[in-house]
């Protein structure tokens, strides 16, 4: 059976189906002298059903961020939910109904409103009342908190849907993987599967008819596929799978403790990007020397209020003190464009990529990027930080925000509270402006990082997110190439190092390019980054200047495509081009 | 009494998360919120019924709020729509 692959990698393991439980819930009447009693019996099953939801929410708080942990906050409120404790409280002592029948009606009630089943949005919005409605029932009528409790051996787990408080329960070492047959690629049970090397397959109709507890299963996470009871060839085309992938993951992972360092000892500083706080951890698995690109912005996304300068500390010290002695590179808010948070009052504008954004919003609200750059110099005294601004497009921007940095380190001293002065500050050269001032920039800044997914669209004039000029997309056209040599060139010539931090850097080829282009450090994806490591280690830093200053005098992308492909292809090992997917 | 219209620009339109974010807002506020979408109005501090709107992207919602701050509620409510709750999908 096929459906949508949400989590790669290969489960193998005997089926548990789960289904949903049956919480019957039986009518009857409190007696008069009983309802005092019957309501603090409800708001006891609330007050349970909080204490586990807290518990489950700050786990996945911590290891997957704050921003997985919204759906928890949502749940939260539904058993604050002041329209529904009225009704229930009404029903017990006007009714004399019992706790367990007026909460379900009204819970079933909501759920009803949202029945229309042929809307995906919906339904996800039913399942997540649902799942509370189960949560407090379980209370009311049942034994308390479930989870995946029922998986009594390493399973395969099989079921319509799964709540978001189901899905916290998973655990690598008793769930080989997880087959749904609801949900897409970024629902909550996908996010948390990735997040815990679960592989997992969603939206396989007629999964849970198809498939009998006990069974043989195969979960193919990477290709989308899910076989139960496969046939004895299945299982050995499954087996050599499973085993070149093993052995190619394996063959990568040795590369862990090694350097990113040439066949002539040139060494690459290789770091990995980040978005949330809870992913410093995968920088030490992969074995990253940095985080190269710590975004932001997540702090001031979905929410409704400013995050304080305190809660913005402990998330960056934590971040600080996992990677030291390596350094991360913290880029201040980039706010604005496609990310906008409503209460620093952004509008809709028609051209949000050339508007409001990054680093001109932060100058513009100087408090607000000045508690986030206090933050930063707090948790510089945990470990190794740099700063780095996005969207910088001429040195007076650089002065400014770097001024900010200078009044927040004279303020810290004042005050006594620690922090390293001597914070290396460094910008993204991601316009086309800051391409051809990079003399300028040079001198004020420690080091450039290329943020090439946007210096692609500027520079080409191109809309990224627009579909129909897809093909337009090329960085490696010669202008995107010129730009970054220009930019590399700049930065040397005043003693400063160079780095990459977009989408290119994390493609093998391409990575060995920038690195003949004049980078000094690259930084990657974390899946991606054994890859670039290996690419690295295949080839000489001669090589690779060699492949620059030839791919410089080509007049377009598809034949500086070729000549990477005639260069590098029989000089790689096989691991690096063929990428996860060896058949 | 105050009242809006603001339509809702989430793709996924009005779903769990942002009914969340609502809420918190709403409650910052001493006035009383409502919703109403089509025929239904709700309470705007409760996330069931906000959720049992099911209001899809583009859907017009008016917000009402009666009390001694309501205009501040409105505008911030309004706002919080408008920016797409702050970037969700």
């Amino acid at each position: 059976m096929t459906g949508i692959g949400a989590s790669p990698g290969i489960g193998v393991g005997p089926v548990m189906v789960v289904v949903a439980e049956e919480l019957s819930v039986r009518e009857f009447p409190i007696l008069p002298a009983r309802v005092d009693a019957e309501v603090a019996f409800f708001e006891n099953a609330l007050a349970c059903s909080r204490r586990d939801l807290k518990q489950i929410r700050n786990g996945i708080a911590a290891e997957l961020g704050e921003s997985e942990a919204a759906i928890y906050d949502a749940h939260l409120l539904m058993l604050d939910d002041p329209e529904l404790r009225r009704a229930v409280h009404s029903g017990i002592r006007d009714q004399f109904r019992n706790a367990g029948v007026v909460f379900r009606d009204h819970m079933s009630g909501v759920a009803a409103k949202l029945a229309r089943v042929e809307d995906e949005y919906l339904r996800e919005r039913r399942a997540d009342v649902l799942d509370v409605e189960r949560r407090v029932l379980r209370y009311l009528v049942g034994g308390g908190q479930r989870g995946m409790s029922g998986l009594t051996e390493p399973s395969i787990v099989v079921a319509h849907e799964i709540g978001p408080s189901d899905v916290a329960m998973f655990e690598r070492d008793r769930v080989l993987g997880v087959v749904l047959e609801t949900g897409g690629r970024t629902s909550h049970a996908a996010i948390v599967a990735r997040g815990r090397g679960i592989p997992a397959v969603v939206g396989v109709k007629g999964a849970t008819q198809a498939a009998r507890t006990g069974d043989l299963a195969v979960v193919d996470g990477s290709r989308g596929e899910v076989d139960f009871r496969p046939d004895e060839a299945t299982r050995a085309k499954v087996e050599v799978r499973r085993g070149r992938l093993a052995e190619a993951d394996r063959v990568l992972r040795e590369l862990r403790t090694l350097p990113a360092e040439t066949l002539d000892g040139h060494r690459v500083e290789l770091g990995i990007n980040i978005e949330l706080p809870g992913e410093a951890a995968i920088a030490l698995e992969v074995g990253a020397d940095s985080i190269g690109l710590f975004r932001t912005e997540f702090f001031y996304l979905g929410r409704a209020e400013l995050p304080s300068e305190e809660e913005q500390y402990v998330a960056y010290r934590a971040v600080a003190e996992q990677l030291a002695p390596r350094p991360v590179i913290f880029r201040t808010m980039d706010l604005g464009g496609d990310k906008v948070a409503s209460y620093l009052g952004t509008t809709h504008e028609t051209n949000p990529f050339l508007g409001y954004r990054g680093i001109r919003f932060a100058l513009q609200h100087p408090e607000v990027f000045r508690a986030q750059l206090r933050a930063i110099y707090r948790a510089s005294a945990h470990g190794r930080v740099r700063i780095m601004f996005p969207m910088i497009s001429d040195l007076d921007e650089l002065r400014r925000a770097s001024a900010l940095c200078e009044d927040v380190v004279a303020e810290l001293r004042r005050a006594g509270v620690s922090h390293d002065p001597k914070v290396e500050i460094g910008i993204m050269v991601e316009t086309p402006s800051a391409v051809w001032v990079s003399d300028f920039l040079a001198r004020q800044s420690a080091f450039f990082s290329i943020g090439t997914n946007d210096l692609i669209q500027y520079t080409l004039a191109m809309d990224r997110d627009n579909e129909r000029l897809a093909h337009l997309y090329q960085p490696l056209h010669p202008a995107v190439l010129r730009s970054i040599r220009h930019a590399a060139d700049a930065a040397h010539a005043r003693g400063r190092w160079v780095g990459v931090c977009g989408e290119m850097a994390s493609d093998p080829r391409t990575a060995v390019l920038l690195l003949g282009l004049g980078a000094d450090e690259l930084s990657v994806t974390a899946y991606e980054l054994p890859r670039v490591k290996a690419a690295i280690r295949g080839v000489t830093h001669a090589q690779a200047r060699t492949l620059a200053e030839q791919a410089l005098l080509l007049p377009s992308a598809e034949t500086v495509e070729e000549l990477i492909h005639r260069t590098l292809d029989p000089v790689l090992p096989a691991n690096v081009l063929h990428n996860q997917n060896p058949s | 009494m105050t009242e809006a219209d603001v339509v809702v620009l989430n793709e996924s339109g009005l779903h769990v998360r942002t009914c969340g974010v609502f809420v918190q807002v709403a409650s910052r506020f001493k006035a009383e919120v409502f919703v109403r979408h089509g025929d239904v109005e709700v309470n705007g501090k409760s996330i069931l019924g906000l959720i049992g709107l099911a209001a899809e992207s583009g859907a017009v919602l008016r917000l009402r709020a009666d009390g001694a701050d309501e205009t501040d509620a409105v505008t911030a409510l309004q706002e919080l729509v408008e920016s797409r709750f702050g970037g969700m999908n």
